[in-house]
């Protein structure tokens, strides 16, 4: 007896009423196969429970019959004609199992082609993965300079992320974020300090950082999202450090910081023209 | 009722086994498709030197990795991604150039060049990654490491000048002596572990810095930042004088200073300044939004 054949008689043995040649070599294949010998005792013990099952928990026969339709209807049963005349007219017509036909069995094969073209697909997504896009700023204010009070038109949504925490101090300037160094994201600007005109607006790409990111357009593109967050980020900073310095002319201290900010900014620019080929 | 789960049960089983089957040939053959595609190549070049030799290595994608070998021969062992890319080599006297030289369609994934070089301890380094890592131990030469996103790595380096420059990958220095380290990071974090020299310097935009040494050797150790964070860890019998100043930021001080004179004017929480033992040392720690913390091992 096959593994085909065991499932064939599965029915028969499950309700009690195998014959007897069939019935010793059912056991003798169960006994000797692990994976039928699992199946067998997998719905005996559904049987079983089932059986124990209290009427009232037992849905309704609707369900039995709209599950038999649609089993059916899938070709997965048909109904034993001999039967039908014994049954209840509200019960479904006792079902066999119809032996998987062969367009059936190798209907898993169809997955070997698919699966190994969307490996093959996604191989070939993350090998020419496109940078990530950044929205283009048309913006004509310049950083370092006077800080802009209002965003230019068209400037991007930035993807903001909730400043982390606001340094303390006892002075009333003290809503100033600390950004996080995350590098892809930029830290959305707390509302100015108070008793100070606001920098809040997003620092927009001069003329010469336009160049700049034109020039890793051409030469370096999927450089370029890196290099326009980089830029971002620094001319924020810049925009921010300027604007205190506005504010608070006689720190020393906050001049250095202006000069530390364009000599990073400068950092990066040669990183970027030193990478590029 | 039975009779249909029994139905159901086993159709589902079968299919089950039919489908595991089918997913374990198909990811095999994906493998082999996979592997056969990109096709590695390893390739080694070994170069003659004298003294102090020059050594550059420079990839756009790839690791670079240096250790010391003998002391006339320098051993490059380039990991070839795929014919997407080449490697060129050039020895003048006593300096190597070594760079990835990539071809029409190269990219990030087939353009990769992975390094391994050994090169006389004494040697001056050079190397430049975009991708990186980049790492170099147990050297005496002056080094000088840059990457775009490159993972920096330096230990055990002695005498020679380090210097680091990333865009926002990070950077780790430990066991670094007696040379001048200078550290520039857009927003990169920076790691200092028994770091110490005539001059430490270190600088990132928005990237935290740690300093865990003693800030010995009369230097003068020098950490600022814009908005990342500046944390020093020292013990308490350190010898140096202390600086700090946040202009938004917190500052946080575990050592009992002897007040000194400064042309910065002390603002409670923002600053301190001050000085511990004998002051051998200058530490200068300033940020302009990040909290600066000196704390006591």
């Amino acid at each position: 007896m096959t593994c085909s054949d065991v499932e064939r008689a599965l029915p028969e043995m499950l309700d009690g009423t195998p014959d007897g040649s069939l019935a010793a070599e059912f056991e003798t294949h169960v006994k000797s196969c692990p994976d039928c010998s699992d199946l067998v005792s997998d719905l005996k013990l559904i049987a079983s429970e089932a059986r124990q099952l209290a009427a009232s928990e037992e849905p309704a026969p609707r369900v039995w019959v709209r599950i038999a339709a649609e089993l059916r209807a899938e070709g997965l049963i048909h109904d034993r004609e001999h039967d039908r005349d014994s049954e209840p007219a509200s019960a479904p017509g006792r079902p066999i199992l119809v032996p998987t036909s062969p367009r059936r069995r190798w209907s898993a094969w169809w997955l070997a082609p698919v699966a190994a073209g969307l490996v093959a697909a996604g191989s070939y997504v993350i090998s020419h993965k496109p940078a990530s896009a950044v929205a283009k700023q048309q913006a004509p204010a310049t950083p370092g300079t006077s800080p802009s009070t209002s965003p230019a038109s068209g400037s991007p949504t930035w993807v903001a992320e909730t400043p982390a925490v606001t340094s303390g101090g006892t002075s009333g300037e003290n809503a100033a974020a600390v950004r996080a160094p995350a590098p892809e994201r930029l830290a959305q600007k707390s509302a100015p300090p108070k008793g100070v005109s606001g920098s809040s607006a997003e620092p927009a790409p001069s003329p010469e950082d336009q160049q700049f990111l034109s020039v890793v357009s051409t030469r370096a593109p999927s450089m370029r999202a890196t290099y326009e967050n980089q830029l971002q980020a620094v001319n924020a900073d810049i925009l921010e450090t300027q604007a205190y310095v506005n504010r608070n002319p006689g720190d020393v201290d906050a001049r250095q910081h202006l000069m530390d900010a364009y000599q990073q900014k400068a950092l990066l620019y040669q990183i970027a023209l030193d990478r590029i080929q | 009722m039975a009779s249909l789960q029994q139905a159901g049960l086993q159709q589902g089983r079968f299919q089950q086994v039919r489908l595991q089957q089918t997913t374990v040939v198909t990811l095999v053959l994906a493998t082999y498709l996979s592997a056969a595609a990109f096709a590695e190549s390893k390739k080694e070049y070994r170069f003659t030197v004298g003294p102090n030799a020059n050594v550059s290595v420079d990839t756009q994608y790839g690791a670079i990795s240096v250790r010391p070998g003998s002391v006339n021969q320098v051993v490059v062992t380039a990991t070839i991604k795929s014919a997407s890319v080449e490697v060129d080599q050039q020895q003048s006297g006593n300096r190597i150039e070594i760079a990835s030289h990539l071809l029409q369609g190269a990219d990030q994934q087939n353009g990769q060049v992975d390094y391994e070089v050994l090169i006389p301890p004494d040697a001056t380094l050079n190397l430049h990654s975009s991708t990186g890592p980049l790492s170099a131990e147990r050297l005496q030469g002056d080094l000088t490491l840059e990457g775009t996103d490159a993972v920096v790595n330096v230990r055990n380096v002695a005498n020679g000048h380090v210097h680091v420059r990333t865009m926002r990958g990070p950077i780790t220095l430990t066991d670094v002596r007696n040379g001048h380290v200078e550290i520039a990071s857009i927003s990169g974090d920076v790691h200092l572990k028994s770091v110490s020299g005539p001059l430490v310097q270190a600088n990132s935009g928005s990237g935290k810095i740690f300093y865990d040494g003693d800030f010995s050797s009369g230097g003068d150790y020098r950490f600022t930042t814009h908005t990342g964070d500046i944390e020093a860890l020292a013990p308490s019998e350190v010898s140096a004088d202390f600086s700090a100043h946040s202009v938004l930021g917190r500052v946080q001080n575990d050592f009992k200073l002897q007040p000194k004179h400064s042309r910065f004017s002390v603002e409670e929480g923002r600053s301190f300044f001050g000085t511990v033992g004998k002051a051998a040392s200058k530490v200068v720690l300033r940020s302009f939004s990040g909290r600066i913390r000196l704390k006591q091992r």
